[in-house]
C-alpha cells in the first residue's frame, strides 16, 4: 500500500484560503481594469464631443480649414453619404519635440457635413495620462495581494502555535498514555469546541479501555489461578500413580501420556498469560542494560547442555552494547532465541553471538527451514510438526521487541540462521 | 520438622499433606487466612508453605505475619500466581523461595529441603545414602570418602536424586530442576539420557553402585534399598 502524503490542517486551510484570495484579487483586478477603460472612454468621448462642435462651428462660419491645426480634409463626393460614415478609433504615438518624448493619443477619425460639403477629420487627444492611472492600479494590486498573502501566512502559522496548543498537548497525553495507567489522565484545558469534544472523547475511550483491561487482567489472573491449580491437583495424582508401581506395571502408557498432556497444558497455559501479560505492557521498568553480564550469564547455563549436543557456543560481546528494556523481558529474549538455537543448531559449527554497536546476532547452523520464512514468528508455527515446542518462543521474542522500540529479522545465510535484533529506527 | 500448609485446595492440600507426612514431617493444614493466622500465633512451624490467592485474603498478608511471629520459620510460597511482582514483593518480605503451581512434589521437596537448611544451622550438611555422600556445603560428591569429579549439572542431577530417595523423577519433572525454561523440554530428554549415562559411569568408575534405575520410560528411580 502506498503511503498517502499528509498535510497539516491549517497549511491546507491556508493554501485553499491563499487560491481562493488569489482568484478575487484577479476577478477584481479585471473588473477594476473594464470601470478604469469605460470610464476613460466616456472621458474621452465628451472631450471628443466638444472638439467636434468647436470645429462644426469653426467650419461653419466659412473660416478656412487650412488655418486649423486639426488634420481637416473635405471629400469630394456626397457628403450625405459621407456624414454616415462611422468614426475610427486608433491608439498612436506621437514624437512631442517640446519635452521631448513620445506621447499616447487616442486618435480618432470622424466624417461629417457642414452644409453640402462632406469632411473627415482626425481628432487626437492625449490619454498618456489616464493610461498611467490604470498601469497604477493595476500595478498596485500585485504588491496588495502578496502583501495579503503574506500576512494569511503569517497570521495562520502565529495562531496554529497559539490554538492548536491544546490539540497538541492532548495529542502528547494520547502519545504517552499506556494501558493500565489511565486513572489520573490530566485534562486540558481549551474553550473550542472541537478540542472540547475530541478530549471528552478520548476519557471516555480511556475509561472503556481501562475497564477492559481490568476485566480481562482479571480474567487472565483468575485463569491463571483457577486452571492452575486443578491441573496441579491432577499433575500431582498423576505422580501418585507413576510411585506406583502396580499401576505403572498395568497402565505406563495411559499414565505417561495423562502426565504428558496435562504437563503441556500447564506450559502453554503459562506461555500464553505471559504472552498476554507482555501485549497488555505490564513489564513496562524499561531500563537501561548492558547486556554482556547478561548474555554471559545465560550462556553458562546452558553451556554444558549445548557440549552435550556437541554444540559449542562462541560468544563475542562488546561491552558497549546496551538495550533499553525491562530486565525480565531481555531475559525472556536471550532465553528464547539461545533454546531455539541449541534445539535446531547442528554441529557443523557453533553457535554465534554477537553484540557490537546497536547490533545484537544470533546463529546457528542447520538445514534450511522447512517453513517459509515470514511465518517462523507466527504463534504456534513449528518447524517440525510435533510437540516438542510450544511454538509460542519467537512470537514472543517478536512480540516484545516490536513493543520495545527492538526490530528483529531473520535470514539463512551460507547455511545458519541468523537472528538479528536492532534499535529499530 | 514441623509444616504448615496454607492451602484452600483440599484434595492439593491433602495430597501435600501425605507427600510430606511420608518425607517423615509433622504436616498440618490451614484453609484459610484466618486459620492460618490463629495456628501461628499459638505454635510454632520451620517452615510455612504460602498459597497466595487465599478465598478470605492475600497470603502475602500471611508472610508479613509469620516473620513478625517467629523469623526463623522458613516460608514458601506456592502459587498459581505467576506475576513477577508478587514473587518480588513475597521475597522482600521474607519468604524463602517462590514456586507456581504446577509443580513437581520431588522439586517442592528439595526446596523445602534446602529451606530447612538455610534457616537451621544445626542441620547437617551432609547427605549419605550407602556409599554415596554428599557435603552440600561444598557441592561436592563423594563415593566411600573418596572425591567424585562430577560437573555442575551431574552434581545437581545426583543431589536431586538423593533428596528424592525412591521416587520416579519423571524426564520432564529433572529437565525442569536442571534447567527451568532455558531448553524446550522435549529437547532436554537426549540431554538428560547424556546427563544420567555420564553420572552411572562416574559412579561406578568410582566403586559405586548403580543406583539409578530407568523407569517405564517415563524417568529415572534412585534406589536406596540394597
Amino acid at each position: 500500500m502506498k503511503k498517502q502524503r499528509s498535510f497539516k490542517l491549517l497549511t491546507k486551510t491556508t493554501s485553499i484560503y491563499l487560491i481562493f484570495t488569489f482568484i478575487a484579487f484577479i476577478s477584481s483586478a479585471f473588473f477594476l481594469i473594464r470601470e478604469t477603460d469605460k470610464f476613460i472612454s466616456k472621458d474621452l468621448e465628451s472631450s471628443y464631443g466638444r472638439y467636434e462642435h468647436r470645429l462644426k462651428r469653426y467650419i461653419a462660419e466659412g473660416k478656412p480649414i487650412d488655418r486649423l491645426h486639426t488634420d481637416v480634409q473635405q471629400l469630394p463626393g456626397d457628403a450625405a453619404s459621407i456624414s454616415q460614415m462611422s468614426p475610427v478609433y486608433s491608439d498612436t504615438v506621437i514624437y512631442n519635440s517640446g519635452v521631448d518624448e513620445m506621447q499616447r493619443f487616442r486618435k480618432k477619425t470622424i466624417f461629417f457635413r457642414v452644409h453640402d460639403a462632406g469632411y473627415r477629420a482626425i481628432l487626437l487627444l492625449p490619454v498618456g495620462d489616464f493610461l498611467k492611472l490604470r498601469d497604477d492600479i493595476f500595478g498596485s494590486l500585485i504588491p496588495a495581494f502578496i502583501f495579503l498573502a503574506m500576512g494569511i501566512v503569517l497570521f495562520n502559522y502565529l495562531l496554529s502555535g497559539y490554538f492548536f496548543r491544546p490539540f497538541n498537548r492532548i495529542l502528547d497525553i494520547m502519545k504517552t498514555y499506556k494501558v493500565g495507567r489511565g486513572s489520573g489522565i490530566k485534562k486540558i484545558k481549551t474553550n473550542t469546541s472541537e478540542f472540547i469534544r475530541m478530549q471528552d472523547l478520548f476519557h471516555q475511550m480511556i475509561e472503556r479501555i481501562e475497564y477492559d483491561y481490568s476485566n480481562l487482567k482479571e480474567y487472565t489472573e483468575n485463569m491463571a489461578h483457577e486452571m492452575q491449580t486443578p491441573l496441579t491437583v491432577i499433575f500431582n495424582k498423576t505422580e501418585n500413580l507413576i510411585a506406583d508401581e502396580s499401576v505403572m506395571r498395568k497402565n505406563a502408557d495411559n499414565v505417561k501420556i495423562i502426565y504428558e498432556e496435562t504437563n503441556y497444558l500447564s506450559k502453554m497455559g503459562n506461555s500464553l498469560n505471559l504472552l498476554t501479560k507482555i501485549e497488555n505492557g505490564e513489564f513496562s521498568n524499561a531500563i537501561r542494560i548492558e547486556t554482556r553480564p547478561v548474555i554471559e550469564k545465560q550462556v553458562a547455563a546452558v553451556e554444558e547442555l549445548a557440549r552435550l549436543k556437541s554444540l559449542t557456543i562462541d560468544a563475542a560481546l562488546s561491552p558497549e552494547h546496551q538495550i533499553v528494556i525491562d530486565p525480565f523481558l531481555l531475559d525472556i529474549i536471550l532465553k528464547n532465541l539461545i533454546r531455539n538455537a541449541i534445539s535446531y543448531g547442528t554441529g557443523e559449527g557453533p553457535i554465534r553471538i554477537r553484540t557490537a554497536a546497536g547490533e545484537f546476532t544470533i546463529s546457528n547452523y542447520g538445514p534450511p527451514l522447512e517453513v517459509p520464512e515470514e511465518k517462523i514468528f507466527q504463534r504456534f508455527y513449528r518447524n517440525h510438526n510435533s510437540k516438542t515446542s510450544l511454538g509460542l518462543g519467537l512470537s514472543l521474542v517478536k512480540k516484545i521487541c516490536e513493543l520495545n522500540g527492538l526490530a528483529i529479522d531473520y535470514s539463512y545465510r551460507e547455511g545458519q540462521h541468523v537472528f538479528r535484533i536492532k534499535e529499530a529506527v | 520438622m514441623k509444616i504448615l500448609i496454607v492451602e484452600d485446595n483440599l484434595r492439593l492440600a491433602q495430597d501435600m499433606q501425605q507427600f510430606l507426612a511420608d518425607n517423615d514431617f509433622v504436616v498440618e493444614h490451614a484453609a484459610t487466612l484466618r486459620e492460618a493466622y490463629d495456628r501461628i500465633s499459638i505454635y510454632k512451624y520451620d517452615l510455612v508453605i504460602v498459597d497466595l490467592g487465599l478465598p478470605d485474603g492475600d497470603g502475602i498478608e500471611l508472610v508479613r505475619r509469620i516473620k513478625e511471629y517467629n523469623a526463623q520459620t522458613g516460608i514458601l510460597i506456592l502459587t498459581a500466581r505467576d506475576a513477577i511482582e508478587d514473587k518480588v514483593k513475597g521475597l522482600n518480605l521474607g519468604a524463602d523461595d517462590y514456586m507456581t503451581k504446577p509443580f513437581h512434589k520431588a522439586e517442592l521437596n528439595a526446596r523445602i529441603h534446602s529451606v530447612l537448611r538455610r534457616n537451621k544451622f544445626n542441620r547437617s550438611n551432609l547427605l549419605q545414602i550407602h556409599e554415596i555422600k554428599v557435603d552440600l556445603l561444598a557441592s561436592q560428591a563423594f563415593i566411600h570418602d573418596s572425591p567424585l569429579n562430577l560437573t555442575r549439572k551431574e552434581y545437581d542431577l545426583l543431589l536431586y536424586f538423593m533428596q528424592n530417595p525412591n521416587r520416579v523423577l519423571t524426564k520432564e519433572n529433572i529437565a525442569e530442576h536442571l534447567w527451568g525454561d532455558h531448553i524446550d523440554q522435549t529437547d532436554s530428554f537426549d540431554f538428560l539420557y547424556n546427563h544420567i549415562k555420564n553420572l552411572r559411569k562416574k559412579i561406578t568408575r568410582a566403586g559405586g553402585k548403580n543406583h539409578i534405575r530407568a523407569m517405564y520410560g517415563m524417568g529415572y528411580k534412585f534406589s536406596a534399598n540394597q
